[in-house]
Parts: C-alpha cells; structure tokens; sequence
C-alpha cells in the first residue's frame, strides 16, 4: 500500500510500506493492506513506518489527520522529524 | 570644460545605479523563484486537507456540524489584516494594499469605521509606515514573520487571529493581499478569513469517485472537523502569506527591471549630449587656432 506522509512545507515520505502504525486519538493503531477506508485525527506521538524491504522508520509527530483509502494513506502532519 | 566634466560625472553615477538595479532585479528572480516552490510544496497537503473536509462534509451534510470558527455572530467590531512587505522597491505593491484597506475603511466598512469598530493589522513594515503616514490607525503590526518564513511562525500569528475570534474580540476578519498570479500579475483580494465558509462545489462526474463516502470515522465526526478546520485556516493564512511574499518579488523584480531599462535610455541621451557637447567644443578649439594661424599670417 502507498503511503506519504505530507506537511505544509514538505513531503516527508513517499513510498510502498508493508505496515504503518500511528498513534490515533483514541489510541494507537496500525494499518495494513486492504483496510477500510477511514478517517482519523492523530495526537502527539510516533508513526511507525516498515517497508516492503524489512526497513522500518519512525516519525515524531505532534497531531495530524489521516485518511485512508483504497491503499493509499495521506498523513497531514503539522511538523515532524525523522527519529 | 566644467560641463563636460559635469556630464561624464552624471553618466557614471547612472550607469552605477543601472548596476544596482539590476542586481537588485537578479536577487528577487531568485527570491521568486524560491517563494513560488513554497507555494508548489504546500498545494498537495492543502488540497488533501480540503478534501477530506468535503469527504466529511458530503457524508454527514453541512447543516448539522457546528464549529466554533464557523459561528456567524453578529457583526460588532471588524479586523482588517493587511499583508504587505517589509522591504521597499517593489511598485506599487505596498500601496496597493494600503489604498485597498482605506477604500474598505471609507465604503462597505464606512459605518463601523465611524464608530471606531473597525482595527487595522499591519503585517510588513511598509504597509504599517504608509498607515502611519495617512494616519489611519493600526491596531497592531507584525513583520519579524518574514525572518526565515516558516509554517509555525505563520501559524502562531493565525492561532492568535483565531483566538481573538473565539473570545469575541473580532467578528468578522478579512485578509488583505496580493495573490500571485506570475511574475509580473499580482492580484489584490479581499478575502474572508473568519467565520469560515465551507464551499461544498457538487463533485463533478469525473471525481465523483474521489468523493466516494463510506468512511469510518475516529473518534467522531465533531472531534475530525475540530482539528480539520483550525488547521486549513492555518493553510489558508498561511497560503496568503506566501502568496504576499512571492508577489513581493515579481513586483521588485518588475519594478527594479523597469528601472534598468530607464537607466539604460537616460544612459543613452546623455552619450548624445555628451559627444555633442564634445564635438561642438572641438570645433570651437580648431575655429580659435585656425583663426589664431590666419591672424599671423596677415601679419
């Protein structure tokens, strides 16, 4: 599934993952192939990113909103940094 | 030869500024250049933002969320956000600006105006000076925000905007600013920036299929909107910003080329004159030896 990871100023990430695990307001959860579409706001915390190739990568995040569809997932995050 | 010397003096100190210009012009094209990729890197996050706010808007309807930012009060006390730069040089972009707020101020806000029920936030230097001047008064002014131009800086500033609306301090907010159109266009607009107006355009055919609406939402509809509208007000602030800034430098780089080009002319009439003067000169000296010559030789 595509996932990129968007903020106002840039893209943090673009790319194929296997697994993304983000911390969710009502609690952190993590999405895989063929989820439901959905739409959830997010709270200060870390996105876990792994890649097709076994890579895994962390986000710190301090809120944003995701939206998942069809396989494809757009994080809008407001300032983050590689971890 | 005084005037002639007077001449040459004024050519270089044209060609000089000529110089000037013209670097001037360079710098803001690479400004320009700078500031329009800040515009090009936050469409994909702003466009994602709107649509999930139509996604949340088409499936639950606009009539039943019910948002802070959204509330139409009634309007008592108006604020103006004029954007302008902080550096001169560019036209009229600052003044533009400046005339746009007093038109307001003496028209749609004349009545509010009168009763003083009307501020004024001079964002840039310039637009705060020439306020000044005119003696129309400002309410506050900010221009460090163009220091290293970030997301969070401009943020802030929309967070206080927001504030001041939620307390009731202001009703009604608009932003004054030059939208970029391309490097030579800059567009003036008045734009509502508080309560917000969620436009909800029918989705076309086409992209019906982006719109498609069987979402589950988390937490719950209310909670997504709470953070979904702060934050495309944030974008829309801003957004406005950069605009302001990229259009900032097409009309310096505008301006500053207009003036290379008048240097250029003012340069050439002056060579004219100059070598006119020179030749007109050189004959009076060759008539004054050649007459000196003849006078001996009658002798």
């Amino acid at each position: 599934m595509y996932l990129e990871i968007i903020t106002p100023e840039k893209k943090l990430f673009a790319g194929e993952t296997d697994l993304v695990k983000l911390p969710g307001t009502n609690g952190s959860f993590e999405v895989l192939m063929n989820h439901a579409p959905a739409i959830s706001t997010l709270s200060e915390g870390k996105i876990k990113v792994k890649e097709p190739n076994g890579n895994i990568i962390f986000f710190e995040i301090q809120g944003g909103v995701v939206e998942i569809k069809s396989n494809n997932i757009v994080i809008l995050v407001d300032s983050s940094g590689l971890v | 030869m005084a005037n002639l010397k007077e001449m040459r003096l004024r050519i270089v100190s044209v060609k000089s500024t000529q110089q000037v210009t013209r670097a001037m012009k360079m710098v803001s094209a690479a400004k320009l250049r700078k500031a329009q990729d800040a515009i090009i890197q936050i469409r994909p996050y702003a466009e994602k933002l709107h649509e999930i706010l139509v996604n949340l808007v088409n499936q639950n309807g606009a009539a039943d969320f019910e948002n802070k930012y959204a509330e139409h009060k009634e309007v008592k006390k108006i604020l103006l956000v004029a954007i302008t730069s902080n550096r001169g040089l560019c036209g009229g972009f600052n003044a533009n600006v400046v005339k746009k707020v007093e038109e307001l101020l003496l028209t749609k806000y004349s009545h509010y105006f009168q009763n003083g029920m009307v501020d004024v936030l001079a964002i840039g230097k310039k637009g705060a000076d020439v306020f000044k001047a005119k003696n129309i008064p400002i309410s506050g002014t900010i221009h460090q925000l163009y220091e290293g131009l970030q997301y969070s800086s401009a943020e802030k500033v929309a967070q206080d905007l927001m504030n001041s609306f939620e307390t009731g301090e202001y009703d009604h907010i608009d932003l004054v600013y030059n939208q970029f159109k391309n490097a030579a266009v800059q567009k003036l607009i008045v734009e509502p920036f508080l309560p917000v107006e969620i436009k909800v355009e029918k989705p076309s055919h086409d992209d019906a299929h982006h719109y498609f609406s069987d979402y589950i939402f988390e937490p719950d509809v209310n909670e997504i909107m709470g953070t979904v509208i702060p934050k495309s007000l944030k974008i829309q602030f801003f957004k406005a910003i950069l605009d302001s800034v990229a259009s900032e430098h097409g009309a310096r780089m505008t301006a500053m080329h207009k003036a290379t080009d008048n240097a250029s002319e003012l340069v050439r009439a002056l060579n004219l004159q100059y070598n006119k003067a020179r030749q007109s000169a050189i004959t009076g000296e060759l008539l004054e030896i050649v007459s000196g010559a003849n006078a001996l030789k009658g002798s």
